[in-house]
């Protein structure tokens, strides 16, 4: 099952955003510059999502959470929920809720940020790569 | 006395708390008709003598005891007549025998008897009784040495007082007037204000509390219970909120929910986009509200409870982020968003100093209690405080704030509080200079500090709002649910009488109140249409409460008109 991209939530700011701001080596959100996560806390570059590249983090700051539901990856069936920026509201990747196998456990509670929704410490962005993933959805590099 | 109990069936009780002592209540009304015809109305049987007879509907009251201590409150009283009669009606003394002769022969100061009938009363503790004897035989020795009888008193000093190995500092202080016997006859005088009473009692007093509760009943017992109920009572009842109230012993105390502020009384539009802080003078006089439109409004509370709006301050070049009134209420610092902070004659609305660091934006404030200095946050995380000039007078450097956090400092001007890490509260004490931390497992978005400055509200990430204690073991009491918050942040505060309640904002738009002890959701507040972002509760008028929202205005709530003002409920209808 492939996910869309849809952007959460108003544009508009609303209300006095309350955000963390971390210090180190930061991915920060593409479009408003919210950071979101520490380069140290990356725990695998190896993970894909239909726009290309994606990284799986143990912590990620500043999001709100979407819907819990279940998808199949090619690594098996997942229950996970979209996050997005908490300033703008941008969709920047998704979390894992549940690994139904027992060999994906490890992703449970960590986040995977897309490489095209961030921008990196360096501050750069990664452009999308037009490459078709067949079954959709995240998949992992085995 | 039993069958006057007994002869009602017995009331079907829904398991309420306080029913209890309702029923309790129309208990005694039977038992002690003060005034009315004694020994006909009532059908008495002879007191039982196995079991023990109880009273009430619990059956945990022991019918003896309760009648002495009735017996007691009569005497204290001064029923003299009435409580020989009640005594001699209900055949239950309310001293034995020998305890009775003790007491008599204490008046008469006829201390040689009344050591021999403290004996026979036949107390276990033998400690307690060598220190009743003591006491007598001071008033002995006392005795001795008015009439001058040196040789007598120091024999009972040597040969009665001494063996009973207690209170060795008073026998040093007795030998002492052996030497200098005038002096102790002056002190005496002079404690005796001219009568012998005076001393007497103070002995008195102190062999009551010598004896235990059951052989010599305490003076006031029942009175004391009677308070115990009332706090009982007091403290069951969440919506308590109001100044003058009076309790009665006729009916369980409890107020009505109208007691707290739930009904929109003004919609205060002034400002041009979202209201994001507001707050109270002490005096509770003034509001002050900041916005995202770059301004803070400083609105007049009329004696009506109206609101009208007194000046608009405009200066700052970045949305206001938070306020903070003088201790005296004549002025207002104000802190733009990792900008300046501002200082502002409340009565002419001029900006008198703007505070700011080279280079680094302010991101809190506050007053010292003194009102000569000013504590700001910095974004580069340290704390700075100055005088009213401007000039840098202390700089508490390294990771002390972060880019958003509140400020707070102690009336002593003891401590200063900020958010110092992700999850960690920092109460750096200024004077001993150490630090204390509120650690959580959450991140922290905001605090606020209790008027007695020895609690914190604490709002988490996770919606969660923490009280903690901040004084002496630093721990979390109570904790309070309900409210939305996922993106914003959102504060709360302490409000009500006796700050007994707590209020917050919601991204739901509503506010929330919470009893504080109970930790009790009481009341939802629905009316704006936005984020509720901040509450602020009239800290001299406990029936106002105050919030600022996204929807760009600020509601002031009171009690429904329905209701009089001050009033609370008696739970039996009459206001």
């Amino acid at each position: 099952m492939c996910f869309h991209e849809h952007v959460h939530g108003n544009q508009e700011k609303m209300g006095r955003i309350f955000s963390v701001n971390l210090e180190g080596k930061i991915y920060s959100c593409k479009h408003c510059r919210t950071h979101v996560a520490l380069m140290d806390d990356i725990v695998s570059k190896s993970f894909h999502c239909r726009h290309g590249k994606a990284y799986l983090f143990s912590k990620v700051v500043n999001v709100t959470v979407g819907t819990k539901e279940e998808r199949m990856m090619m690594t098996g069936l997942h229950t996970v929920a979209d996050i997005f920026c908490v300033r703008c509201g941008s969709i920047v990747g998704w979390t894992y809720e549940t690994a139904h196998q027992k060999d994906q456990k490890y992703k449970e509670g960590k986040s995977v940020l897309e490489r095209y929704k961030i921008s990196g410490p360096d501050g750069s962005n990664y452009w999308a790569s037009h490459e078709a993933h067949v079954g959709g959805s995240d998949a992992e590099d085995v | 006395m039993g069958g006057v109990e007994h002869s009602e069936p017995p009331l079907k009780r829904v398991k309420v708390p306080l029913g209890d002592l309702k029923n309790l209540v129309g208990e005694v009304s039977h038992i002690v008709p003060v005034s009315s015809s004694l020994g006909d109305s009532m059908a008495r049987s002879p007191c039982s003598q196995g079991a023990e007879e109880m009273v009430g509907m619990k059956g945990v009251i022991k019918k003896q005891e309760f009648v002495k201590i009735i017996t007691r409150a009569l005497y204290s009283l001064g029923y003299v007549r009435t409580g020989a009669l009640l005594e001699e009606e209900s055949g239950i003394p309310l001293h034995s025998t020998a305890v009775a002769l003790l007491l008599d022969q204490v008046r008469g100061e006829k201390w040689e008897e009344s050591l021999v009938t403290l004996h026979k009363i036949g107390l276990s503790d033998e400690i307690m009784v060598k220190r009743a004897s003591f006491l007598l035989l001071e008033q002995k020795f006392f005795d001795l040495l008015k009439e001058e009888n040196l040789m007598a008193a120091l024999d009972t000093l040597r040969n009665e007082i001494v063996p009973l190995s207690v209170d060795v500092g008073r026998v040093r202080e007795l030998a002492s007037f052996i030497i200098c016997p005038s002096q102790c006859v002056a002190l005496r005088i002079s404690s005796q204000d001219g009568t012998d009473a005076n001393s007497r009692s103070g002995f008195k007093e102190k062999l009551e509390k010598l004896l235990p509760a059951a052989v010599m009943i305490p003076e006031r017992r029942l009175e004391h219970l009677v308070e115990q109920a009332l706090d009982v009572q007091r403290d069951a009842c969440v919506f308590h909120n109001t100044l003058d109230s009076e309790f009665s012993l006729y009916v369980d105390h409890q107020c009505g929910r109208n007691q707290i502020p739930s009904h929109t009384l003004q919609i205060l539009q002034a400002h041009k986009d979202e209201v994001w802080f507001l707050q109270f003078s002490h005096n509770g006089k003034y509001l002050a509200s900041a916005s995202k439109d770059h301004t803070t409004v400083v609105w007049e509370v009329k004696e009506s409870d109206l609101v009208l709006l007194k000046h608009t301050l405009t200066g700052h070049q970045q949305p206001v982020l938070t306020i903070t009134w003088s201790p005296d209420d004549s002025q207002l610092l104000t802190c733009g968003v990792e900008e300046v902070v501002r200082r502002w004659d409340v009565n002419t609305g001029e900006c008198l100093h703007v505070y700011e660091k080279a280079g680094v934006g302010l991101i809190s404030c506050g007053w010292f209690p003194d009102g000569k200095g000013i504590v700001s946050g910095m974004k580069d995380k340290s704390i700075c405080l100055w005088d009213l000039d401007g000039r840098e007078l202390e700089c508490w450097k390294g990771q002390r704030t972060l880019n958003i956090s509140d400020m707070a400092i102690t009336d002593d001007g003891k401590r200063i509080i900020s958010i110092c890490r992700e999850n960690a509260i920092l109460l750096l004490d200024r004077e001993a200079k150490f630090e204390r931390l509120i650690e959580e497992k959450q991140v922290i978005t905001s605090f606020s500090l209790s008027e007695d400055n020895k609690f914190l509200l604490v709002n988490l990430m996770n919606q969660e709002l923490h009280l903690w204690s901040i004084e002496g073991d630093i721990k979390v009491v109570a904790h309070y649910r309900g409210h939305i918050r996922t993106r914003f942040l959102i504060r709360s505060c302490f409000g009500g009488f006796e700050q007994a309640f707590i209020a917050s904002g919601s991204e739901d738009s509503q506010v929330y109140i919470w009893h504080r002890d109970t930790g009790k959701l009481l009341l939802t507040l629905a009316g704006h249409s936005g984020a509720v972002n901040c509450v602020s509760w009239n800290p001299m008028d406990p029936h106002m409460l105050a919030s600022a929202s996204d929807d760009r205005t600020i509601r002031i709530w009171g009690l429904d008109g329905l209701n009089c003002k001050g009033h609370c409920s008696n739970g039996n209808g009459i206001t």
